[in-house]
């Protein structure tokens, strides 16, 4: 009994190997849990600093980082939202959430932070595009583990609402940006114009429909904006203006001018079109009754009745599709505007959760939702700014504006118009006339409007609309709703 | 003997729950010396009670007023998450839900433009006309608009994403302005 206690002790395991691998398993049971948890530490480097960072499984402990570029984070407990400070740039991130605020602009993200032993744990990418980018630095594999380095790898976003106006042979196009960012127009290949961005890559706030008949599609791609322009338009000039931040891009045909062959999307007719557009199709069947019966096949069906009637009263009419085939909802409004429609009726068959509710009802875009408001007023900013006004007078704008309203307001005719035939001809309870932001009829160039014909969720509605006998009288009503507008605005 | 190998045992047990008790979540909140500045605990002060104008839909396709009573705190997002709550919990009336579906208030973010973005769970089966999506839509827009005039509009969410439509009608791609057409006249 002379020895030490440690070696009393090693001489103790020598002896009951089996007690000690025990007393082992036991001491790993209650250190794995967090050792798992953590998945580790990597190394980051930042400024001749470094600091181990906690993995949690697959991601980063985000606060280290941040501590180790001087980042302020504060956690509100009551919005479960953190809130990432450098110099005038702030971030707020949720646990769980795929969505971030960017220097007040919200942006998607790829995948979500989760909560952690740390706080909060992101990934790699999300560290680097969320949370490193905006605060204008990137990662860097450095050996085993990371460099912080200045520069935004991915450049930050800038989002950009575009807005066109046509005046006589040239069209402003007004790029509103979330922020000041230099940029650079240049001509592309072909009808391409191209809009750079420095170290920024630009996103399309995308709720205005491009209307101009020079602009045919504008689209992100990287730190460019790629715009397609009609044939023979090409870039007249361009120019960068603050407060806000906007880019103005004057749009027009350059001699010399090639000249494609005009395709002619219809045989020339002296007779008025309407663009008839039955709800849904393909594998939307939109709302189903309890019979089985699909709205897809009852818009579809009224349509065909109601251009039977159109086209026997002297009018040329078009349906957006002719069987059981999907359209895109911008496509159906975009046919007609080809076209040079007077009217587009898209037609539908509503339902509810509450089998009781019935009736039709006709709707039109609002003033405030036409989003060619919001061009307008650009427009008119663009000029009070003191942009070059050649093209774009007080009294353009206000013509141009008008046009909008009074598109509108016979758009409010057309539907007072149709709902007034469908309740006195097929005595249907009076649900009136309403104005949303349809999506159908967003772009319009015409008195546009969407009927719900009845509801298929209603069994004694939708035993009507399956009925052959309904839909011409339903037609019929459409029609006379249609013709009636058109005469008394003609 | 053994009673000096349980004692080596009970300081190593203690010394593993010691270390697993560090590095358990909550960790970062007890650092000291570092640059965060993590907001301290909140004090649970409640929010006064207000009274808000909720809009729920009635079968006549229409949205009807009814006032509720609630706390009502006074920064944006949380009046605008008290305001949704309180919506989808429902009418004290006959009228009907705003959500046709049982939905979860997900979370609300205000952007930099007095945008509110109300992230709402998704329908658990696809909804059908434009009728529920409407009345959702507006019950929604409409309530907050009218109790938070300090915003411009408000754009629903699902799931965590923006969605064009929900039912193949409605435009849902961006902020919702308040829309009168859709309140019912007393």
């Amino acid at each position: 009994m002379g020895s030490t206690p440690t070696a009393s002790t090693m001489s103790f395991f020598m002896r009951n190997t089996t007690r000690f691998l025990s007393l082992c398993i036991i001491l790993l049971c209650a250190v794995l849990p967090a050792q798992a948890q953590l998945g580790g530490a990597i190394t980051f480097s930042f400024a001749g600093h470094a600091a181990q960072v906690p993995r949690f499984g697959s991601r980063i402990e985000l606060l280290p980082v941040l501590q180790l570029i001087g980042a302020q984070a504060g956690y509100s407990q009551a919005a479960g939202t953190y809130v990432i400070q450098l110099a005038d740039h702030q971030i707020q991130i949720t646990p769980q959430v795929k969505f971030a605020l960017v220097d007040g602009e919200l942006e998607k993200t790829n995948d979500a932070p989760v909560a952690s032993p740390g706080g909060l744990a992101v990934s790699e990418s999300y560290l680097d595009r969320v949370v490193l980018s905006p605060l204008g630095y990137h990662l860097e594999q450095s050996g085993t583990g990371y460099r912080i380095a200045p520069g935004a790898m991915v450049a930050p976003v800038v989002n950009v609402r575009a807005a066109a106006a046509d005046f006589g042979s040239t069209t402003t196009l007004v790029l509103t940006l979330s922020r000041h960012v230099e940029a650079t127009v240049t001509s592309g290949t072909g009808h391409q114009l191209l809009v750079h961005f420095t170290n920024a890559r630009p996103q399309l706030d995308g709720s205005l429909p491009m209307r101009s008949r020079r602009i045919e599609a504008i689209q992100a791609a990287g730190q460019t904006l790629k715009i397609e322009l009609a044939p023979g338009q090409g870039l007249l000039a361009s120019h960068q203006l603050t407060g806000p931040a906007r880019v103005i891009v004057e749009v027009g045909r350059r001699p010399p001018t090639p000249t494609p062959a005009p395709v002619a999307l219809t045989k020339p007719s002296h007779r008025p079109t309407i663009v008839i557009d039955p709800g849904h199709g393909g594998t939307d069947s939109g709302a189903v009754a309890s019979s089985g019966l699909e709205e897809k096949t009852v818009s579809l069906a009224v349509a065909k009745r109601l251009a039977a009637i159109l086209e026997h009263d002297g009018y040329v009419v078009r349906l957006t599709r002719n069987g059981d085939e999907g359209r895109a909802l911008t496509d159906r409004t975009a046919l007609a505007n080809r076209l040079g429609a007077i009217a587009f009726v898209s037609l539908h068959a509503n339902a509810s959760t509450v089998s009781s509710v019935r009736g039709a009802e006709t709707y039109y875009m609002s003033l405030h939702d036409a989003t060619d408001a919001h061009a307008a007023e650009t427009a008119r900013k663009e000029n009070a700014a003191g942009a070059p006004a050649r093209h774009g007078s007080e009294l353009d704008l206000i013509l141009w504006d008008m046009a909008q309203a009074r598109v509108l307001n016979r758009s409010a005719l057309l539907a007072l118009d149709i709902q007034r035939q469908l309740n006195s001809f097929l005595n249907l309870p009076d649900r009136g006339v309403k104005q949303a932001p349809f999506v159908v009829l967003t772009g319009a160039t015409m008195p546009a409007v969407l009927v719900e014909m009845g509801f298929l969720s209603n069994p004694a509605e939708a035993a009507q609309l399956a009925d052959p006998g309904y839909r011409q009288r339903l037609a019929q009503a459409l029609a006379r709703g249609i013709e009636g507008f058109l005469r008394s605005s003609s | 003997m053994i009673r000096r190998v349980f004692l080596i045992a009970a300081v190593l047990v203690a010394l593993a729950a010691l270390a697993f008790w560090a590095l358990k979540p909550g960790g970062f909140h007890r650092q000291t010396g570092v640059s965060l500045t993590p907001t301290p605990a909140p004090t649970p002060t409640p929010a006064p009670e207000a009274r808000i104008m909720l809009l729920f839909p009635g079968t006549d396709g229409m949205l009807h007023p009814e006032l509720h009573t609630v706390p009502l705190p006074a920064e944006l997002n949380q009046r605008v998450r008290a305001i949704v709550s309180q919506l989808l919990a429902g009418p004290a009336t006959q009228l009907l839900p705003a959500a046709p579906y049982p939905a979860q208030l997900l979370g609300v973010f205000i952007d930099g433009r007095n945008n509110a973005y109300v992230d709402l769970s998704g329908p658990p089966e696809p909804l059908t006309g434009s009728f529920s999506e409407l009345m959702l839509t507006y019950s929604i827009v409409d309530s907050v608009l009218l109790n938070c005039q300090e915003l411009n509009g408000v754009q629903l969410l699902f799931d965590d994403h923006e969605v064009q439509t929900l039912t193949g009608h409605l435009d849902l791609s961006r902020p919702l302005p308040l829309n009168k057409s859709f309140i019912a006249t007393p």
